[in-house]
């Protein structure tokens, strides 16, 4: 009796012991799971608490390739990009569009209504029919034009090339490079290690100059004394993240700086100290690995971003309490 | 009988004579024919021909495992499925592409409140990735291959953040060459493929991998 309850347990131990054996060989799931995961769906997420901006218009372009948005007095909205520019009225009516000879990276648009174009080594100006008023070759043939202000007489260029900012007068004429480094007067120089170089003449009359490399803005005078700056590298909302950034900017009619980001797409406001205030758009709103969210800030102070990956003019304003 | 000695004697000269020179004039026509033989070689066979013996051509046909940079989606499974403890995969750095920055996405972690060297800031779980000041702004990043697991974290965070100069690949002074490589059968992303063993790393980024691959 002993025996036989020996041999059974036995047996259904063995058969036990099969059942594992098939689960094991045929039935069970390789460990796929990363104990090594590295979570980057928070950071592009983002808090949106900070949120204080809502998306209101999305203006669609007819160009290929688009990188460079700017805003006249009238609340007119100019694009600029692959072989043309196009304008179109404060409703995001298109106005009209014009062919160019090349790929525009930048544009601005001076108090006469002409447009300024970067347009990789040299400058191209134009009036708003199409018409080529003229050009400037005198960057050099290193020159990588990323931004361009206009007040007054004064032109300034960024130019990512050659990691100097130029200042022409109207006719083309150089009259100085601002930026350079040096020890004796304090200009760091500036550290570019990709092809996004933004600059901007505040309400007060300064030059403003991002130096990505460092995540600050520079504040010049025209003559290039630099005065102060600002910025702090961070992936935290307050900072500025990744390698280089802010990639591009603009100010908001009460001299707030609106800023745009790449690796992180985000835009956000700061105060004209440089603490951070609000957030306009977070990365969860733009296509992963967006680069050169161009800003622009018009007459009704909504702000304008260009989103270059779904060919859009993307227009955010807070709302109306 | 002299002569019939003689005969035989001219005949074996001049057989072998002439053997001799049909070999070396097909030598010559084939090689003025071939032209373009890659490893210099007279012969005219091309570096795949079985037949070739010379050390390049072996190499050339021997073929080793390598991942794709392009083609990896940072899964960890390298650090994990490798026959090796530690993996055989390591991060190798492509200097050429590395920005230097002071806010490196590959070496802090994202919620960072301050940059430094401390351990609680570091991205890579065993602190293999290496930081050291250049010049302001700049810090040089180097790989301490013993310590590297191969998890790619690092590799994820350069990506997202910087140029993607931090990149996968598998080492050869490591690596056992299995006939079916366990992290090849797993890989999500089909990364991995077999290369010429002279040109053994597929690193992205820069013109030619020579330094690489002669290393």
């Amino acid at each position: 009796m002993k025996q036989k309850i020996m041999i059974i347990s036995a047996l259904v131990l063995l058969l036990v012991l099969v059942a594992f054996m098939v689960n094991d060989f045929f039935f069970s799931k390789p460990d796929n799971t990363n104990p090594y995961e590295f979570e980057l769906e928070s950071v592009r997420t983002g808090d949106t608490t900070m949120t204080a901006y809502t998306e209101t218009r999305q203006i669609k372009t007819t160009l290929e390739e688009i990188h460079g948005l700017a805003t006249d007095a009238l609340g007119r909205i100019y694009i600029a990009g692959k072989d043309g520019v196009e304008i179109f009225d404060p409703s995001g009516k298109a106005e009209n569009k014009f062919k160019i000879g090349g790929t525009a990276q930048c544009i601005t648009v001076d108090e006469n209504g002409n447009l300024f174009l970067g347009m990789q080594e040299h400058i191209e100006i134009w009036n708003d029919s199409g018409k080529q008023l003229s050009e400037w070759n005198t960057c050099g043939a290193d020159a990588v034009i990323t931004s361009i202000a206009v007040l007054g007489d004064d032109v300034f260029v960024a130019d990512a090339g050659q990691k100097v900012v130029f200042r022409y007068d109207k006719k083309g004429n150089q009259i100085s490079k601002i930026g350079l480094k040096d020890p004796a007067t304090g200009v760091p120089g500036f550290i570019i290690p990709s092809p996004y170089f933004d600059l901007g003449i505040s309400k007060d009359g300064n030059l403003w100059i991002v130096n990505p490399g460092r995540h600050s803005f520079e504040k010049y005078t025209f003559n290039g004394t630099l005065l102060s700056s600002w910025g702090k590298a961070s992936m935290a909302m307050e900072g500025f993240c990744g390698c280089c950034n802010p990639s591009n900017f603009a100010f908001l009619h009460d001299s707030l700086f609106v800023t745009s980001e790449k690796a992180i797409e985000r835009v956000k406001v700061y105060n004209p100290d440089g603490s951070f205030r609000c957030v306009v758009a977070t990365p969860d709103q733009f296509e992963e690995g967006t680069k050169g969210l161009d800003l622009a800030v018009d007459k009704q102070n909504r702000i304008l971003v260009l989103d270059p990956v779904k060919l859009l003019i993307r227009v955010f304003e807070q709302p109306k309490k | 009988m002299q002569n019939r000695r003689d005969f035989l004697n001219k005949l074996c000269r001049g057989t072998i004579l002439t053997g001799l020179a049909a070999t070396t004039g097909i030598l010559v026509f084939r090689s003025a024919k071939s032209g373009h033989c890659e490893i210099g070689s007279s012969c005219g066979n091309c570096l795949k021909s079985d037949s070739c013996t010379l050390t390049a051509a072996v190499l050339f046909r021997q073929t080793v495992w390598q991942l794709d940079p392009t083609k990896c989606i940072q899964c960890g499974r390298c650090a994990k499925n490798c026959v090796m403890t530690p993996s055989a995969v390591k991060v190798v750095h492509v200097y050429a592409m590395c920005g230097y920055c002071d806010l490196c996405g590959g070496y802090l972690k994202p919620d960072t409140k301050t940059i430094s060297t401390a351990a609680e800031n570091q991205l890579c779980p065993t602190s293999a990735l290496k930081r050291k000041f250049v010049e302001d702004p700049f810090y040089q990043y180097t790989i301490d291959e013993a310590l590297c697991i191969g998890c790619a974290k690092c590799v994820k965070g350069c990506d997202a953040f910087g140029n993607g100069s931090l990149q996968l690949q598998v080492r050869h002074d490591r690596c056992k060459n299995c006939n079916e490589c366990s992290i090849a059968r797993d890989c999500p992303s089909d990364a991995y493929s077999r290369v010429p063993a002279n040109k053994p790393y597929l690193l992205q980024g820069i013109e030619s991998s020579s330094d690489k691959n002669n290393t």
